[in-house]
C-alpha cells in the first residue's frame, strides 16, 4: 500500500521534470504568461480526454460541486505569479530551495491538521525530522556547486 | 524579502494544489476534478494573457510539436498525484514526488536529452538526494 502510494508519487514527480523542461523549451520562445496559456489549456485538453475515455458519459454528471472548484484553477495561476516575482528577485537557486521547503512544511501541516476533509495524519517528532532532513537535502543538491540551469522554469503545471 | 514571501508562497500554493484537487476528486472523479482546475486555470490564464500580451501565439510555431504538448502531462500528474495523497497522505507523497522530480531533472542534465545543457555529475547533488530520501525513511517511522 504505502510502496504504491510511493510509486504512483514518484510517477508524479518524473512527469513533472518532464513537463518543466518542455515548458521551458515554450518559454524560451515566448513569454511566461503566453506558456501557462498554453500549458493549462494541453492540461485541460488532456484530463477531458482520459474523463471521457475512463469515465465516459459520466464525466459530465457533476454532483455535489461546491462553488470554489470553480476557483480552483486560480491556485495554479498564483503559483505562476509568485514563482516569476520570486525568481526575479531571489534568482532560480534561492527561490526553488525556499519553494520546495515551502512545499514540504505546507504538506506537513496539513497532514497534521487535516484541512479541507482530508484524512488527518498525527504529528509526530520523527516527521518533522524526517522533513528537515530532506529538506537538508534539497539545500545541499541546489547550492552543492553546480551552475545555475533554467531547468526549473516559472510555468504552471 | 518580498522576493522570499513569494517564493514562500508560491510552494505552498504548489501543495495547496494537490489538496485541492484530492478534495475535489471526493466529490466528483479525479479526472473530472483535472479537467475543472485546469479548465477554469486556463480561463484565468487567457484573461491575464489579453491584458499582459507578453507574447503572440504565433511564437508556438517556433517551437517544436513535442515540447508544445508537455502541458497534457497534467493529466498524469494530478490523476498519479491526488491517488498519492488519498494512499499515503500529503507530506510522504510530496516527499516522493520531489525526489523523483529531482532525480530526473539531475539525470536529464548530466545527459544533455531534450537540447538541455549538459552538465557534469557532481558529489553534492548525489549526496542531497541521499539525504532526501534518508528523510523520507525518517518520516515513516
Amino acid at each position: 500500500m504505502i510502496l504504491f502510494g510511493i510509486l504512483l508519487a514518484a510517477i508524479a514527480g518524473a512527469f513533472v521534470s518532464m513537463q518543466t523542461v518542455f515548458n521551458n523549451k515554450v518559454n524560451e520562445q515566448t513569454g511566461s504568461w503566453t506558456t501557462t496559456m498554453l500549458v493549462l489549456f494541453m492540461g485541460f485538453v488532456a484530463s477531458l480526454l482520459a474523463s471521457l475515455i475512463f469515465e465516459g458519459k459520466n464525466t459530465f454528471t457533476l454532483q455535489h460541486v461546491q462553488l470554489w472548484y470553480w476557483f480552483s484553477g486560480m491556485i495554479g495561476v498564483g503559483v505562476v505569479f509568485c514563482l516569476v516575482q520570486g525568481m526575479r528577485r531571489l534568482g532560480p537557486t534561492y527561490a526553488i530551495s525556499i519553494v520546495l521547503t515551502a512545499q514540504l512544511g505546507t504538506a506537513l501541516l496539513w497532514d497534521s491538521l487535516g484541512w479541507l476533509g482530508l484524512e488527518k495524519i498525527p504529528f509526530t517528532p520523527a516527521k518533522l525530522i524526517g522533513v528537515l532532513v530532506i529538506i537538508g537535502g534539497i539545500l545541499v543538491f541546489k547550492f552543492g556547486g553546480r551552475k545555475e540551469t533554467k531547468s526549473e522554469s516559472p510555468v504552471a503545471e | 524579502m518580498k522576493g522570499i514571501l513569494f517564493a514562500l508562497l508560491g510552494g505552498a500554493c504548489i501543495t495547496l494544489q494537490g489538496v485541492a484537487n484530492t478534495r475535489i476528486s471526493q466529490d466528483i472523479g479525479t479526472w473530472q476534478a483535472a479537467t475543472i482546475t485546469q479548465l477554469t486555470g486556463f480561463i484565468i490564464a487567457a484573461l491575464i494573457w489579453v491584458f499582459v500580451r507578453d507574447g503572440k501565439l504565433g511564437d508556438f510555431k517556433k517551437v517544436k510539436p513535442l515540447y508544445l504538448a508537455g502541458g497534457g502531462f497534467a493529466a498524469i500528474i494530478i490523476f498519479t498525484e491526488v491517488t498519492a495523497i488519498q494512499q499515503i497522505g500529503v507530506t510522504l507523497t510530496i516527499s516522493a514526488l520531489l525526489i523523483a522530480q529531482l532525480c530526473l531533472t539531475f539525470i536529464i542534465d548530466i545527459n544533455g536529452w531534450f537540447g538541455v545543457v549538459k552538465q557534469k555529475m557532481k558529489m553534492p547533488q548525489f549526496i542531497g538526494l541521499a539525504m532526501m530520501i534518508a528523510g523520507v525513511i525518517i518520516l515513516k517511522f
